[in-house]
Formats: C-alpha cells, sequence, structure tokens
C-alpha cells in the first residue's frame, strides 16, 4: 500500500514538471497555431544556462529563473519575429518543417559549444527529501512542481487579465478585429513565442535538478509536451496541468504494474487513444 | 649537360630517402557528434594517439618494407545506418587497408556486416554483448571482454564481504549488451547462492528510476545491481539520493570508471561499486607506451581528460592489428585475419589474445569510488584493497 | 515533340540508373540504394500527403513493420526474401487500415499529431516483443550483392512512380485531391472519402513497408531504434515537399537533392553537417515552400523576385 501511494506521489510531482514543459508549447500552439518541433531545444538550452550560472557565479536554480527566462524570451522573440514570422501563413508543415530545423540547429550548436559531457546541477540540497505519510517526497521535485503550478497560474491570469495578455488572445481569436484595435501583430506574435520559449526554459532550470543535462534530451522531452497538450486540452492552462500530471501518473503506475519498458508504449498509446475518442482532451470543450 | 642529368638523377634518389616508406590505413567511423559522442571520443583520441606513437618507433615491418600508419577516421553521427556506409566508404573508395570498430555493441553488429561482407578484419574495442561473436563471422575481432562476466569479480567480492548481503536486486537496460550481461549476472548469483528478489529490465534512455526505486524500496534488497548506460545510472544514484533509497551494496557496470562521471556526481558518487578490465598500472608493460601508468599520464596530458578503458580498449585494437601485420608479413587482408586470430602478447591493456569466435578474455577488476578516487578493490588474485562497506544512509555521509 | 523530349530524357535517366551498379564505384551504388529508399518514402508520403492533403508522420511506421516482418519471416520461417518482402508490405497494410479507420477522422495538426504518436507507440510495442528481439534487434542472414538490393530499391521506385502517375490521372486520383482541397464538399459530392483515404493510407503504406523490407536484408542487422527512426518522417516529408508535393516527378528530385546534399556533407565536413542540414531547411523552407516543381516553372518569369514573393504570400 505504501508502495502504491510512494509511486502515486511519484507520478504526481512528475507531472507537475511535466505540466510546466508543456505549457510553451500550448500557449504557442493555441495561440499562433504554430506547433513547435524545437521546443525540447529550448527546454535543454534553459537547462544549460541554469547550469553554466550554477557552475561559473554559483547562483541557485530557483533564482536563476528570471534570469533563464529572459535569455530564452530574446530566443524566442528572435526566431519568431525574423524567420517564423515570414512563414506563418504557409501551409501547416512548413511551420513544422521550418522548426524541426530549429531544433536540429540548436542542437548541434548546443554540442559543438557545450560538448556531450553530461551536465547535473548539483545544489546543496538536491537529494534532500522528507516523509509524507510514509512515502519520500524530494524536496526538489516538490519544489519543482509548485514553481510549476505558480507559473501556470501566472501565465493564466496574464492572459485573462494583463493588457498584454489580452492582446495576445485578441489577436489569437479574431487577427482582423484585433488589427483594427490597434495590436501590431508581428510584435505580438514575436512576444508569445518569446513567452513560450521563456516557460521552456524556466522548465529546463528545474529540469536539470532532477535528472542529468546533455544537448540530445530535447527530442523526447518534445513528444512528451505534445502527449501533454493533448491529452489536457489546448483551451486553457489548467488542461496542461491536468495532462502534465495524469501523464506522469499513467508513467508511474505502468513503470509499477506493467514494467518499466512499457512507459512509453502507454504513454503514447493514450496519446493516440485521446485523439481518436476525445481530440479536445480531457478538459477540452469543442471549439 | 650530361653532368647535370647525372646529378637530377642522383638527387632525386638522395631526397627520396634510403627506406621508401609505404603507408597502411586504418579506417573507422567513430561517434564525434550524437548521443553517443560523448564516449565515442575515446575511441578517436585512442586510435590517434597509438598511431602516432607506432610510428614515432619506426612503424611497422612487413615482408622487408617499412610501413607507416595512417588513421582514416569519418563521425558517424552516432546514426547506425550511416555508419555501415561509410564503412563501405572506407573499403571502396578510400580504400583504407583495415578497420577499426565503432563504439556500442548495436553498431559493432551492424558494421560487422561489412567487414563480413569484404573480406576485411575489423577489431574492436567498443561492443562486448553475445550476439557479435555468435554469428559465425570470421572478420570481427573484439577488445571489450565476455558481457556475461562483467559482474564476476563483484561476486566474488560479495561473498567475502561482512555481513554477507543475501537479498540481491538486478536492474538492466534492454539493449544487447546489458541483457547479455544480466543473463549471465543471474547464473553467476544463482551459482553463488544470492536470493534474486528483483530482476527488472528497463528501458533504454530512461531518464525517471522513481517507480523501479520504488519498488527497491519496497523489497528491502541488501545489494543492488545495475547493468546500463551512463546517463541511467547518473539519473539513478541522483534519484536513489532524493528518494532515499540507500542500500548496503551497489555496483554499476559503466560510469564509475569514467572522470567526468565522478566529476559530474561529486560526493554522491562515492561508495559507489563497478568494474573495468583495465587500470592504469605499471605492470602493464608496453612496447610502444612503457607501461599502463605512463600512457595514463601522457593522454592525459595530451588530451586535457584521463583515460579509462574505452581508450585503452582503442590502443589495442591498433597494436593488435600491428603485431599482426608483421607476424603475417603481408597487407593480404586473409592472411592478417590468420594472424590477428593468433596474436598473444602483453600491452598496455593487458595480455592481448583472441578466443576462436574473435572474442579477447580478459577479467574485470571491481572498483570502487572511495572519496573521489576509484580505488581497485577485488582482481583475480583476490582482495587489493579494503572496500568501504556497508554504504552509511544518505544522511549519514 | 515536347512530350517525346520528356519522355526520352526520362527513359535516358531510367537506364543509366539501372546500369549504374556496373559502372559505378561501390559508394555511390550505395549511396544510391539507400536513396533510392529514401525517395519511395517520399513518393509514398505524396500520396497520403501531397494528394489526399493529410500531412502523416507516420511513414517510419510502415517502413518499420516492413522491414520487422521481413525479417521475422526470413528468421523464423525460413522463407525466401521476396514472400518475405510481400508478407511484410501486407502487415503494414492490415495495420493501416486497421489504425487508418479511426485516425483518418481527425484532420489537420490532429491528424500530424495523432500518426507521431503512433510512430512512438508502435517501436515501443516492437521492442517489448519476444519474436522481435525485443530492444535487442534480430540478425538476419548475410548477403553480398549489392546489385540485387539496388534493382530492388529501383524497381520499387519505378513501380511506386508508376502508380502515382497512374492514380494521377485516375478518378481515384481526383477523388483524393478533392479530399485534400475541401473534404466536406467532396463529400457531399458522394465521394466516399474514408474509403478514399483509407485506401491511400494503406498504398503508401504498402511501398513504404516494401522499402524497409529491402532495407532490412540489405543492412543484416534491424533494431527498433534504427527501423521505426522518427528522423525519417521528416525526412520523407522535406524531401516531398521540396520537390514538390502532389507531383509525379518532384518527391523523387527533392530525395535525390537532399540526400545528396546531406552525404556529401558527412562524408566531407562530419561534424558540421547535421548543423549545414538544419540551416538548408530552413532557408528552403522559407525561400521555397512550393518545392523545387514550383521553382523550376517559375523561376524563369519571376527570377530572384520568386524568393521575395514567396515570402510575402506567407509573411504576417
Amino acid at each position: 500500500m505504501v508502495l502504491l501511494w510512494q509511486v502515486l506521489a511519484n507520478g504526481i510531482l512528475l507531472g507537475g514538471l511535466y505540466a510546466l514543459m508543456a505549457l510553451g508549447l500550448a500557449l504557442v500552439w493555441g495561440v499562433l497555431n504554430i506547433v513547435n518541433l524545437a521546443h525540447g531545444a529550448f527546454i535543454m538550452l534553459g537547462a544549460y544556462v541554469c547550469y553554466y550560472l550554477f557552475a561559473l557565479v554559483h547562483v541557485d536554480p530557483f533564482l536563476a529563473l528570471p534570469a533563464v527566462m529572459v535569455v530564452l524570451f530574446v530566443l524566442g522573440y528572435t526566431l519568431q519575429r525574423h524567420v517564423l514570422n515570414l512563414i506563418i501563413r504557409a501551409p501547416m508543415f512548413n511551420t513544422l518543417l521550418v522548426t524541426f530545423g530549429f531544433e536540429v540547429v540548436l542542437t548541434n550548436l548546443a554540442q559543438m559549444i557545450f560538448s556531450a559531457d553530461f551536465r547535473t546541477v548539483n545544489p546543496g540540497y538536491a537529494g534532500a527529501n522528507f516523509n509524507l505519510l510514509g512515502a519520500t517526497i524530494p524536496l526538489a521535485r516538490i519544489l519543482a512542481f509548485t514553481t510549476g503550478l505558480s507559473l501556470t497560474a501566472g501565465l493564466w491570469f496574464f492572459l485573462l487579465k494583463a493588457r498584454l495578455g489580452r492582446a495576445i488572445r485578441a489577436t489569437a481569436q479574431n487577427l482582423i478585429a484585433a488589427r483594427l484595435y490597434g495590436v501590431e501583430t508581428r510584435t505580438i506574435y514575436a512576444i508569445t513565442f518569446g513567452l513560450g520559449a521563456a516557460l521552456a526554459g524556466a522548465a529546463g532550470d528545474l529540469y536539470g535538478l532532477v535528472s542529468q543535462i546533455n544537448p540530445y534530451i530535447g527530442g523526447s522531452l518534445t513528444a512528451k509536451s505534445f502527449a501533454i497538450c493533448i491529452i489536457g486540452g489546448l483551451q486553457n492552462p489548467l488542461g496542461v496541468v491536468v495532462g502534465g500530471i495524469f501523464l506522469g501518473i499513467v508513467e508511474s503506475l505502468t513503470a509499477l504494474y506493467l514494467g518499466p519498458t512499457y512507459t512509453d508504449v502507454a504513454s503514447f498509446g493514450i496519446l493516440v487513444l485521446v485523439l481518436v475518442l476525445r481530440p479536445t482532451g480531457l478538459l477540452g470543450r469543442t471549439a | 649537360m650530361r653532368e647535370f642529368q647525372l646529378f637530377c638523377i642522383a638527387a632525386v634518389f638522395l631526397v627520396s630517402g634510403p627506406a621508401f616508406s609505404e603507408t597502411i590505413t586504418l579506417g573507422a567511423s567513430v561517434q564525434i557528434t550524437g548521443p553517443l559522442a560523448n564516449t565515442g571520443r575515446y575511441y578517436r583520441d585512442g586510435y590517434e594517439f597509438a598511431i602516432e606513437k607506432i610510428n614515432k618507433k619506426g612503424g611497422i615491418r612487413a615482408g622487408n618494407v617499412n610501413y607507416k600508419l595512417a588513421l582514416k577516421l569519418l563521425d558517424n553521427q552516432s546514426d547506425v545506418n550511416l555508419s555501415v556506409r561509410q564503412y563501405v566508404q572506407l573499403l571502396t573508395e578510400d580504400k583504407v587497408n583495415f578497420l577499426l570498430g565503432p563504439y556500442a555493441s548495436n553498431f559493432a553488429l551492424a558494421t560487422s556486416s561489412v567487414s563480413e561482407k569484404y573480406q576485411v578484419p575489423m577489431i574492436q574495442g567498443g561492443g562486448a554483448s553475445d550476439q557479435i561473436f555468435s554469428r559465425g563471422y570470421k572478420y570481427i575481432f573484439g577488445t571489450l571482454p565476455v558481457a556475461s562476466e562483467y559482474f564476476s569479480s563483484n561476486i566474488a567480492a560479495m561473498d567475502t564481504l561482512k555481513p554477507k548481503p543475501e537479498k540481491v536486486a538486478l536492474l538492466f537496460a534492454d539493449d544487447a549488451f546489458d541483457v547479455s550481461v544480466a543473463d549471465g549476472t543471474r547464473n553467476i548469483l544463482t551459482k553463488s547462492g544470492f536470493k534474486l528478489v528483483l530482476d527488472k529490465r528497463y528501458a533504454s534512455n530512461s531518464s525517471d528510476f522513481n517507480s523501479l526505486l520504488s519498488l527497491i524500496k519496497d523489497s528491502q534488497p541488501d545489494a543492488i545491481l545495475v547493468a546500463g548506460h551512463e546517463t541511467e545510472v547518473l539519473n539513478f544514484i541522483r534519484q536513489a539520493k532524493s528518494l532515499n533509497v540507500s542500500p548496503k551494496f551497489y555496483s554499476f557496470t559503466v560510469g564509475v570508471p569514467t572522470e567526468d562521471f565522478r566529476k559530474a556526481l561529486g560526493k554522491d558518487g562515492d561508495y559507489a561499486f563497478g568494474m573495468t578490465s583495465w587500470l592504469p598500472s605499471a605492470a602493464l608493460k608496453d612496447e610502444y607506451f612503457g607501461n599502463g601508468e605512463a600512457f595514463a599520464k601522457e593522454y592525459a596530458d595530451r588530451f586535457g581528460y584521463d583515460p579509462d578503458y574505452h581508450a585503452a580498449s582503442a590502443v589495442a585494437d591498433v597494436e593488435a592489428f600491428a603485431k599482426a601485420i608483421e607476424a603475417a608479413g603481408t597487407l593480404d587482408p586473409g592472411k592478417v585475419r590468420d594472424a590477428i586470430a593468433h596474436v598473444s602478447f602483453d600491452s598496455l591493456y593487458g595480455r592481448i589474445q583472441f578466443s576462436a569466435a574473435g572474442q579477447i578474455s580478459l577479467p574485470q577488476i571491481m572498483i570502487q569510488v572511495q572519496n573521489g578516487k576509484l580505488v581497485p578493490i577485488y582482481g583475480q588474485k583476490g582482495l587489493i584493497n579494503s572496500p568501504l562497506y556497508p554504504m552509511p544512509s544518505w544522511d549519514h555521509r | 515533340m515536347k512530350l517525346l523530349i520528356r519522355w526520352s530524357v526520362l527513359a535516358a535517366a531510367l537506364a543509366l540508373l539501372i546500369v549504374l551498379p556496373w559502372v559505378a564505384p561501390a559508394t555511390l551504388v550505395q549511396f544510391g540504394i539507400s536513396t533510392l529508399m529514401l525517395a519511395t518514402l517520399a513518393q509514398s508520403w505524396s500520396i497520403i500527403g501531397g494528394y489526399t492533403g493529410y500531412a502523416s508522420f507516420g511513414g517510419s511506421v510502415f517502413y518499420g513493420l516492413g522491414s520487422y516482418g521481413t525479417a521475422i519471416a526470413m528468421i523464423e520461417y525460413h522463407l525466401p526474401f521476396g514472400v518475405g518482402l510481400i508478407l511484410g508490405a501486407l502487415v503494414a497494410v492490415i495495420f493501416a487500415v486497421l489504425v487508418g479507420l479511426p485516425v483518418l477522422r481527425l484532420r489537420g495538426h490532429y491528424f500530424a499529431i495523432a500518426t507521431l504518436a503512433l510512430a512512438q507507440v508502435v517501436p515501443a510495442i516492437v521492442s517489448n516483443l519476444e519474436i522481435a528481439g525485443r530492444n535487442i534487434g534480430l540478425i538476419l542472414p548475410l548477403l553480398k550483392n549489392d546489385a540485387l538490393f539496388y534493382e530492388a530499391a529501383l524497381g520499387l521506385l519505378v513501380a511506386t512512380t508508376i502508380s502515382i502517375w497512374y492514380i494521377s490521372r485516375s478518378r481515384f486520383g481526383f477523388g483524393l485531391m478533392a479530399i485534400r482541397e475541401n473534404e466536406d464538399a467532396a463529400a457531399a459530392m458522394g465521394i466516399n472519402t474514408t474509403l478514399y483515404k483509407t485506401l491511400a493510407f494503406a498504398i503508401a503504406g504498402f511501398f513504404s513497408a516494401m522499402s524497409g523490407g529491402i532495407h532490412a536484408y540489405w543492412i543484416t542487422f534491424i533494431e527498433p531504434g534504427g527501423e521505426f527512426d522518427i528522423g525519417l518522417n521528416v525526412k520523407m516529408i522535406i524531401m516531398a515537399v521540396f520537390g514538390g508535393p502532389g507531383s509525379v516527378l518532384g518527391p523523387i528530385a527533392g530525395a535525390f537533392l537532399l540526400s545528396g546534399i546531406s552525404e556529401i556533407l558527412s562524408f566531407k565536413i562530419s561534424n558540421v553537417a547535421s548543423l549545414f542540414f538544419g540551416f538548408v531547411i530552413v532557408i528552403a523552407v522559407v525561400l521555397m515552400p512550393h518545392g523545387l516543381a514550383d521553382l523550376w516553372h517559375r523561376y524563369k518569369k519571376l527570377g530572384l523576385r520568386y524568393f521575395s514573393e514567396n515570402i510575402r504570400e506567407n509573411r504576417v
């Protein structure tokens, strides 16, 4: 019984991190209709920025979050403003191909600049844990979980209340009307993509705490993020949280009951089922 | 005019030198970029270094001709299919004489088909899984010892520990090499009277071990044996710490002998056991490098990082070719192949000698990380140094 | 007259390709085998992605199924290569129909993601199957006969291209294009969209699987990661889109050109090859989103303005 609770707890905490990872992808997908295949590469870069800040200047990963997010925001903004904006009205798979190209370029640049050595971010509290009803809860994971939820909530309020956030939503809903109201589309698009990249960077920052970093972690993280977005639904940020936690629990339970070689079968199998049976996701309403 | 002609002819002879130096080219396709680049570089550097050293000592002499060795190295970007095509290119377009292998068992499995198809010997130091040597191929040789024996020194040592661990957990990744290791280990464990309480296969490249660790916590083993890849072992140890899993003993097939692995873990790496087929020992005499210890020092100075058994294995591959070519006295691939099958000499890697199936036989030495340093614990002749056992729990370190 | 020139050029190119193994160096033959297989994949993708408008990321699934089907037939049941190929292709077609029926009901991004998910699930399942050698893989018998594999791959590409040519002129083909342009209108006009889509998916799967089967025997060692390589999907799509989706010969041109660039980069400047390839993709998609076929036709009229026109058409 304790084992089950431990595995569930693992799953929920893992899910929180997953949700944060998928958040940026969901924002960009929902608002810009861009499916960003380079999303995992942004997470990877965020992890590296955090690593170098930690290794060279001894900045704690949580305190480094704002810096990491700013760096990734600038990267995302530039890519959108100067490259993606050029193809945004082309057929869908053109953006898929271009973002795939980004992924290849960013991963290879990372390998050349940072080398393939694996890095870990190991602050003093990295292994700390406490006991909760019989299960061991790693401190780093629960901090990552709460940070993830806070960022999600923050994004939700931003989109709902802040002027810029509402401009973003307006552009997504009705481009022509938004323009009539004075929204500068190119900038809004660039800001949105930049935000998505910043959120990915934040996820990467926290990822380094729980797992090791190398230039090639991007691919599988992108795939996972897709799964979460679809499973949770793209209608609002809460969907990503639900999707993430759901996936985390499914993976943990599958590893326990079916065997650790079946986790991918479970996660992507569920993705296929959700797509076929309920494409708008667990939380979605029909658009 | 005539004097001038004579002078030119004489000059040509003088300038070309008394011994026309020919070249033997060794071709290799190695992971320089891509996910396996971190280990691939040991092979690139090992091959280069060995060839340099052999050339410095005068090269190879076969059938009254002096030869220099040359290396043609391609980057396969950690892509097996590309590696196969590159080996064909090396043979047919670059016209290399012989082949050196890539890293990793699945690469060795795929690319050895090329050496077999073209009947040119390949010596590889990066793959140890059973399948490589059980296909009846004649042109593939390997300097990594048999996978199923990897844990034997560890288990022999476990027998001598007090209190003796009784319950053992075995975890292994699902690739060719680690499955071979697990199959062999299972046999040795049951023969030695240990109780296998957990026997779990996990997907290669997993990054999340929390479920497995929770299972481990639940079954309370005294010892954990893990056969996997470096990134997995790294994640396993870190997550073991954060989930407070701390058995009396744990041992890993990879990572422990490698410098940047120990650096990445820092203090968390202490007490971990592992194995290596090679230690930089002065007792391992070598014709070209002096001995193992001298080699390690020169390598570190030259390349900026410490060598481990991958690099030594790569050097062994080159030396094996050198000795075989000299013994065969010719560059004919078939005759060199037969010569390789019969080599037997000492090197900085140990005794180089291949079984009928083409694999080297070297004992694994059990090692442990003690205060950040690598300490050999148990070898062929028994205990070398005392192990730090049992491992204290995480909050008592 | 123009048609006669066109056909003679094609015939000459084909003749050249056929005799290649006996006149060209071994590396070129190798490159040929690999490129011909990719060209077949690009063509198969074109059927479901180019003509029908359903951007599938599942080509790698059929390729892998064909590969494993052939391998298992040859290893477990000791069947000859040809029979193995057909069996592998059959497995892929059955899979295409069974899975295609539910998945083809999705549109746009959702269909793409569903096929991408399949591309992840199927290798995960295969790596757990004992008969497929789990994650270790399978070893096939060794055959040194590059000429055989080359001609097989060439034959397959010709068969695929002829099928596409035939489809593009048939009622079936027009139905597919109607579905691409406006699926609801097509259905309203009486086209059985489910039948047409599934058929297209199955045909694409058939040819991809045959390609995989040839690859398995050629390379003698297969494992889930290599045969179900997700990167193949992107390669297929890029080649088809680069060449001109919805045209008969476009994907072949795209495949040969991009393969050539990639192979040359890999052999000459190994370690920045991937990086350059990434840049090439980005620049190609931005500057020539309609592919080579379109570039060929319209560059003559517009010159360099062709590129700025493309950008103006697609920018914010």
